[in-house]
């Protein structure tokens, strides 16, 4: 498994940043990148003394500033969960020949339809919560 | 092309860092940057007055150019450590 696709996976979700200065950055994972450069929402902010802190709505932290990344437990169970739908979704297109990527079966059951050509969402994350499906 | 840190997935590790912590955990898996997953991963605070604290710290990415050494932990010899007996100086942080 890979760090960065176990961050991308913890999207949402919230999590704790140390940066190399000693500050950290408690807050929701907005996104991220390959370079590990994160987008976060509703952030607390506290001084490497850990002594003063501030609020901010977000903010975006430059992945080389980064030292670590500490992430709820059950996110890496939820990565093996997304590798198992990729995988799932490669043998379905192989066996009605359509190239429709992962998450067939799943999506009719969110009741999005997802006529032909419909391409599930790869990577981010995002394309496979039923909450968000829903909501567009 | 394969790293040698393969062999370590699955394996309880310690990792040293550069500034200068002991983090254990459960190597889940790295990158060519050495970025680390570490599961059930815990912090062990030495110090000269003895006794060895462990912190739970959880899920943790270790990003590559916080790593200073990996070790790949023999259990058997790690459960028969007796922490309060240990005393060591806390490590001083990598100077570059």
């Amino acid at each position: 498994m890979l760090p960065l696709s176990l961050l991308r996976t913890a999207v949402n979700h919230p999590m704790l940043v140390e940066l190399k200065n000693g500050e950290t950055y408690n807050g929701h994972l907005v996104s991220c990148d390959n370079w590990m450069n994160i987008n976060m929402r509703e952030v607390i902010c506290t001084s490497r003394d850990g002594d003063r802190f501030w609020r901010m709505p977000e903010c975006y932290v430059r992945g080389s500033t980064i030292k670590y990344l500490r992430i709820p437990d059950e996110i890496i169970d939820m990565v093996k969960e997304d590798n198992m739908m990729k995988h799932k979704g490669r043998v379905d297109g192989k066996v009605r020949g359509g190239g429709r990527g992962r998450g067939g079966p799943a999506r009719g059951a969110f009741g999005r339809g997802g006529g032909p050509g419909g391409r599930g969402g790869r990577g981010g994350g995002g394309g496979r919560r039923p909450d968000q499906g829903k909501g567009r | 092309m394969s790293s040698s840190l393969e062999s370590f997935v699955g394996h309880q590790v310690s990792v040293i860092t550069a500034d200068g912590r002991v983090i254990n955990g459960v190597m889940k898996g790295f990158d060519q940057a050495i970025n680390l997953i570490l599961d059930e991963s815990h912090e062990r605070v030495y110090s000269s007055g003895g006794g060895v604290e462990e912190v739970i710290l959880g899920l943790y990415i270790i990003r590559g150019d916080n790593v200073a050494i990996i070790g790949e932990v023999d259990e058997e010899l790690d459960k028969s450590l007796d922490m309060n007996g240990i005393k060591a100086e806390p490590l001083n942080s990598v100077i570059h």
